[in-house]
């Protein structure tokens, strides 16, 4: 999808609707399955395997507890999904663009500045993920849970530290606040259609399908 | 033991690696300039990029290591200790040996790019590898650095050494010299004939060359002799 304003505006609905009701989720999952490149817009599968387990652990726990765990499980899966395809989709620069087009050049150009630079770090902690695996790897450590919480508070570190040196380099650059943009979309109609069919698929999540096929029947 | 180069390629859209030969025990200086390939050459040696082409063959290899040449792509400790005790090593001596007069509670990262370089450096050279791989292991240090670095990579004297680096002034102790031309991995030879072979040599090696005052070796004592050396 090109125009990141539909993008956006399509993750937000389909979001919610997956959030809402599972039939909201699995029409969430179907508009994935057909208006993105489906696995291969997947950047770091391993991160999403580990997120699924996350999902499948709590649902399980929701489970002992009497909750509805499966359906916790299918409504952050569909939610995970998109958020993927929002963020293999993105192009470095677009959310200031959004931003001011959305908020003005004040307000919304600093919004997107920090959304931009929130893709960027989570884009860091990714790379830097692989080459702590890498040094690990080479001091013949195994990666298991015991490294886990060093190498978190690792990339936590390098995050924050990257912050700051970014914060620096603004300030040395002598920006204060706001900035001018001028943004430009490209608004194919697949992208229209896709925007359209997110719609319907948050119109589906409030939908009542189960009392729609008792009434039928 | 030996690490064999059989035909090995690696290609990327506007660049490609063509490497063929064998590496035995000694210090083997790999040369060439910034972007010739000297790092995907070392990522191949090392088994972390397959080649699209041919295959690295190691024989009596049981345990290998590739030194980054960004020593914070192998920080996994967050204070200078911890960063000492990955490496199975106690901070002090090796704090000493690296002439870091930083804190070992210090967090690692918040060292400078040629602390680090030295903590790694002294932390890595602490132990014994079979094949220890070398990119670029002078950068981001000062010149008495590189001195240092040099006398500790000099001193290996079991196992495979290779060093990467397109350094032109300061080297340790070198065994076969080989270079990467257009693309092309070429083999220089053994010490000193290969100063004869070397295209990109460091201008006081060519000049010294030229005047047939081969040096022995790359050491800057080496240059010095054979700078000072009379013609008979």
């Amino acid at each position: 999808m090109q125009d990141a304003r539909i993008r956006l505006l399509s993750a937000c609905l389909l979001s919610a609707a997956a959030f809402i009701s599972i039939s909201g989720a699995a029409a969430a999952f179907i508009w994935w399955l057909v208006f993105t490149h489906r696995l291969r817009c997947i950047r770091h599968r391993m991160a999403v395997l580990a997120a699924v387990a996350l999902f499948c652990l709590v649902s399980f726990v929701i489970v002992l507890s009497g909750g509805d765990g499966l359906s916790y499980l299918v409504r952050m899966t569909a939610i995970l999904l998109i958020g993927t395809w929002l963020y293999a989709d993105s192009v470095p620069g677009e959310f200031p663009a959004l931003g001011t087009w959305l908020l003005g050049p004040k307000t919304g150009f600093e919004l997107g500045m920090i959304a931009g630079m929130a893709m960027q770090v989570a884009d860091g902690i990714g790379k830097d993920f692989d080459r702590l695996r890498m040094a690990y790897a080479q001091k013949q450590v195994p990666w298991g849970i015991r490294v886990l919480l060093p190498a978190g508070r690792l990339l936590l570190y390098d995050a924050l530290r990257r912050a700051d040196e970014t914060t620096e380099l603004l300030a040395v650059r002598g920006y204060r606040n706001g900035g001018t943009c001028c943004p430009r979309f490209r608004t194919p109609f697949c992208d229209i259609l896709a925007g359209t069919c997110a719609v319907f698929v948050l119109i589906v999540a409030f939908v009542p399908v189960s009392e729609f096929f008792i009434h039928y029947r | 033991m030996k690490i064999v180069l059989d035909s090995v390629t690696h290609a990327r859209p506007s660049w490609s690696l063509a490497a063929k030969g064998t590496f035995t025990p000694g210090i083997h200086l790999v040369s060439g300039d910034v972007g010739s390939g000297k790092s995907t050459l070392a990522l191949l040696m090392a088994g972390l990029l397959t080649p699209d082409r041919g295959t690295v063959i190691r024989e009596g290899i049981d345990k290998a290591m590739l030194s980054f040449q960004f020593p914070e792509f192998h920080v996994t400790g967050l204070s200078v200790a911890d960063e000492c005790r990955s490496w199975n090593l106690e901070p002090e001596p090796v704090l000493a040996s690296a002439g870091i007069m930083a804190s070992p509670e210090r967090p690692a990262h918040s060292l400078s790019r040629g602390e680090l370089k030295r903590l790694h450096l002294a932390c890595l050279l602490s132990r014994e590898y079979d094949l220890l791989l070398l990119d670029e292991p002078f950068s981001s240090l000062d010149c008495p650095g590189k001195e240092w670095a040099a006398r500790q990579i000099g001193r290996r004297t079991a196992g495979i050494t290779v060093v990467f680096t397109h350094e032109q002034s300061t080297f340790p102790h070198i065994d076969h010299i080989w270079e990467i031309r257009e693309g092309n991995l070429a083999d220089c030879g053994g010490m000193p004939g290969a100063l004869r072979a070397w295209e990109r040599a460091p201008a006081i090696v060519k000049r010294l060359v030229a005047e047939e005052k081969i040096p022995a070796d790359l050491t800057q004592e080496s240059i010095v002799e054979a700078a000072c050396r009379t013609q008979e």
